[in-house]
């Protein structure tokens, strides 16, 4: 009724075009995705709208005719809101859309309650241009709000369908007022129309270029194969993906995080970054790499993993380079700290040497001439001088121990990594278990490594721990020594904060071995070396 | 009372024997390795074998092990170790077949003279005489619950450390200042709470001391 019925028959074909075009773009939308409403919606429009712009072959009561032609415009909205991926996500679209089907249960309840108060009449004529202009000042609101804040990517995918969508409902926001109130507007109308036509027209135009991009992926299973130079997958992934933000971190077992091609850690975006998501690249149950992208990827999976198994060696691959370069970015590091260590310690002995010891040994022979002079005539004080000379002998041994144990621990020298082992347990104030079958006979590197982990671990049980046993595991398997020692204790121990555990790992590191600590809050602590021999 | 001497370092070996003969002591034989120890100490059954740790072929631990070999065919020669560090297992180990006529010092100890001949008589008449380094050591360990000592007062412990060091009740009341009759009640005390067997004195002393070591 909103459209006079006498309209001529060439606007009944046309509103029937746009009709159709309507639900053929949602039937080819719905087979090529059959989860994702867009199709439906895009069907039920085109449906709605043939149905509003068909004359009526009896009369209806004034309020079943006014749903019957605004219904068109509610579902219009729930497509256009939900529109890419056919759910409503968030809080404002539902509303939106709640918004257009509410208008128009109102519009049409007004109408059958006060029938004769036709457009153009009054209450109801008011009522209707209201139910149309605000939610389709809603709509064009939300959908610029999403559009200014949505990445490349979700661009990408929403420019087409979403402009043509603004236009439109700017237009029935701008028309329908004026049909309501029974002006002659064909003009704008018609404009109406042809905008409408265009949104099933960039939809199809989105699925197709879906196919585009898969066959993008053909054609990077082509490039690989031809590449006659190093393929980065980071770059052609990105490409390939239309995600420049694009990111691929490798797994690196040992340390048990993700680095890229640089060696440098790719961190997985925490849930509060809305527009990032993470794809894991897993090969026979192994993780291979992440791809961090745009959250607008995960709306077609299998694009992405038919991407990721067609670089499939290729991030094999990389990820061998990944994790050998971030090794040697750990090495590299911590090289640096042994040197730096070295040269501090070195000027430590320096200091300790010459402000000790060397002072102390010249105190000593001139204490004994001095005692030699005044020997005939004073013999209490010669003897007296002479005891000086016997204590500062004794505190020159006193600091050459302390030197000598800083620079080797004695018992290993002694006793080799078994006695120096039973030495740390006699001597650890939490009670440690060791094994009778301490391996004997290591590289000397490898016992020192290994007694300094066993006591730096022991020193953290005494003082942190707040243990009542501990014990060690110390075995030789496969030309690799593995030692763990494990507690009882309160856990909670982070190894990046202690300087301790630290330069353990560091050490650890450069013998070319693992380390590792777990120390789940209430639940102990496990401190984990293992160390390559020979 | 005879002694024999093993330190492989020459210098030192012949200032230990001058010192030793200088306090009254009958150097028996000096050697330079375990080995000759061995034979030595078979040959002359001295009261004492004062013994360096680390002794050739490759300075390591050669001899501790020789100390243990001689408290097993000799169990009536006293042995007395000294070492540049002081070890807390190598104290376990030594006592681990008695604390009769053990005795476990640092070297800088040699150098006041009366202490030292003190701790070698002390061995030598079946006492024991650990450095005050090892008695911390094997002490500062002391927070576990199954401690045998947690029912010592602070005053008996002073008491049974410096029983450890081999010291005599008398040098005890000196050092602690204090009456050696008190002494005398401490170590009755130290006994009680021990439950160690009413035996002859010098025994039980033995055996606090062992007790107190070995934790």
């Amino acid at each position: 009724m909103i459209e006079p019925v006498t309209a001529g028959a060439f606007d009944l074909g046309v509103a029937c075009l746009v009709g159709l075009s309507f639900v053929l773009a949602g039937l080819v939308g719905w087979r090529a995705r059959p989860r994702n409403r867009v199709g439906p919606l895009l069907l039920a429009v085109g449906v709605l709208w043939v149905l509003a712009k068909l004359p009526a072959a009896v009369a209806l009561p004034d309020g079943v005719a006014v749903v019957r032609a605004g219904a068109w415009a509610a579902m219009f909205v729930h497509l256009v809101v939900a529109f890419p991926a056919g759910r409503l996500g968030t809080v404002a679209s539902r509303l939106v859309v709640a918004l257009g089907y509410l208008s128009l249960t109102v519009v049409g309840t007004l109408t059958a309650l006060w029938p004769g108060a036709g457009p153009g009449r009054g209450g109801a004529g008011v009522v209707a241009i209201v139910g149309v202009v605000v939610p389709g000042a809603a709509v064009v609101v939300h959908l610029t709000v999403r559009w200014v804040r949505s990445t490349g990517p979700r661009r990408r995918q929403l420019s087409p369908l979403l402009g043509v969508a603004v236009i439109a409902a700017a237009l029935v926001v701008a028309v329908k007022p004026a049909t309501i109130a029974g002006r002659d507007v064909a003009g704008l109308n018609a404009v109406l129309q042809v905008a409408l036509t265009t949104i099933p027209l960039a939809y199809l135009a989105g699925l197709l270029r879906r196919r585009i991009d898969r066959a993008g992926v053909a054609d990077l299973v082509v490039r690989l194969h031809r590449a006659d130079r190093p393929v980065r997958p980071e770059i052609v992934l990105a490409r390939t993906l239309h995600d420049p933000t694009l990111r691929i971190g490798y797994w690196v077992a040992d340390s048990g995080r993700y680095v890229d091609t640089g060696g440098h850690p790719v961190t997985p975006p925490s849930p509060d970054e809305p527009d990032r998501a993470v794809t894991r690249i897993d090969r026979d149950g192994k993780p291979i790499a992440i791809v961090v992208h745009d959250r607008a990827l995960l709306e077609e999976p299998d694009l992405i993993e038919a991407a990721c198994a067609a670089l499939g060696l290729v991030l094999e691959n990389e990820r061998l380079t990944a994790e050998l370069r971030s090794r040697l970015r750990e090495l590299a590091e911590s090289r640096r700290h042994l040197v730096r260590a070295a040269e501090a310690e070195r000027r430590r002995l320096e200091r300790d040497l010459h402000d000790g010891v060397q002072q102390r040994l010249l105190s000593i022979p001139m204490a004994l001439s001095l005692a030699e002079a005044v020997l005939p005539d004073d013999p209490e004080r010669a003897r007296s001088l002479l005891r000086e000379a016997r204590e500062a002998g004794l505190a020159v041994l006193d600091d050459v121990r302390a030197l000598t144990q800083g620079l080797h621990p004695p018992m290993l020298t002694e006793r080799g990594l078994a006695g120096a082992i039973r030495e740390l347990a006699t001597l650890s104030p939490v009670p440690l278990r060791i094994p009778d079958d301490v391996p004997a006979g290591l590289p000397a590197e490898v016992e020192t490594t290994a007694y300094y982990v066993v006591a730096e671990a022991l020193a953290n049980i005494a003082k942190h721990a707040a243990a009542d046993e501990a014990e060690l595991r110390i075995g030789l398997r496969a030309g690799q020594l593995t030692l763990e020692v494990r507690d009882d204790g309160r856990g909670g121990a982070d190894p990046a904060s202690g300087s301790g555990l630290r330069g353990l790992a560091e050490r650890v590191a450069v013998e070319g071995g693992v380390f590792q600590v777990e120390s789940p809050p209430g639940r102990g602590t496990r401190v984990r070396a293992t160390l390559p021999c020979g | 009372m005879r002694v024999v001497v093993a330190e492989d370092n020459t210098l030192l070996r012949e200032g230990l024997v001058r010192l030793l003969a200088e306090v009254g002591f009958t150097v028996a034989a000096s050697v330079a390795d375990a080995a000759a120890l061995l034979a030595e100490v078979a040959r002359h059954r001295p009261e004492v074998a004062i013994v360096d740790i680390r002794l050739p072929p490759t300075r390591t631990d050669e001899g501790l092990r020789a100390a243990r070999e001689i408290r097993r065919r000799h169990p009536e020669t006293g042995i007395l170790v000294l070492s540049q560090y002081v070890r807390a297992s190598y104290a376990v180990e030594l006592l681990d077949g008695g604390a009769r006529g053990v005795g476990y010092l640092l070297k800088d100890r040699v150098s006041d003279l009366t202490e030292f001949a003190t701790a070698v008589r002390q061995v030598g008449n079946g006492g024991s005489a650990f450095d005050p380094v090892v008695i911390d050591q094997l002490v500062g360990r002391r927070d576990r619950p199954d401690d045998p000592l947690r029912d010592l007062s602070e005053r008996e412990r002073a008491v049974l450390a410096l029983m450890a060091e081999g010291r005599t009740n008398q040098a005890i009341a000196a050092r602690l200042g204090i009456a050696e009759r008190t002494v005398e009640k401490h170590c009755t005390a130290i006994f009680a709470k021990l439950s160690l067997p009413s035996r002859p004195d010098d025994h039980r002393r033995v055996l606090a001391v062992l007790r107190y070591l070995n934790g």
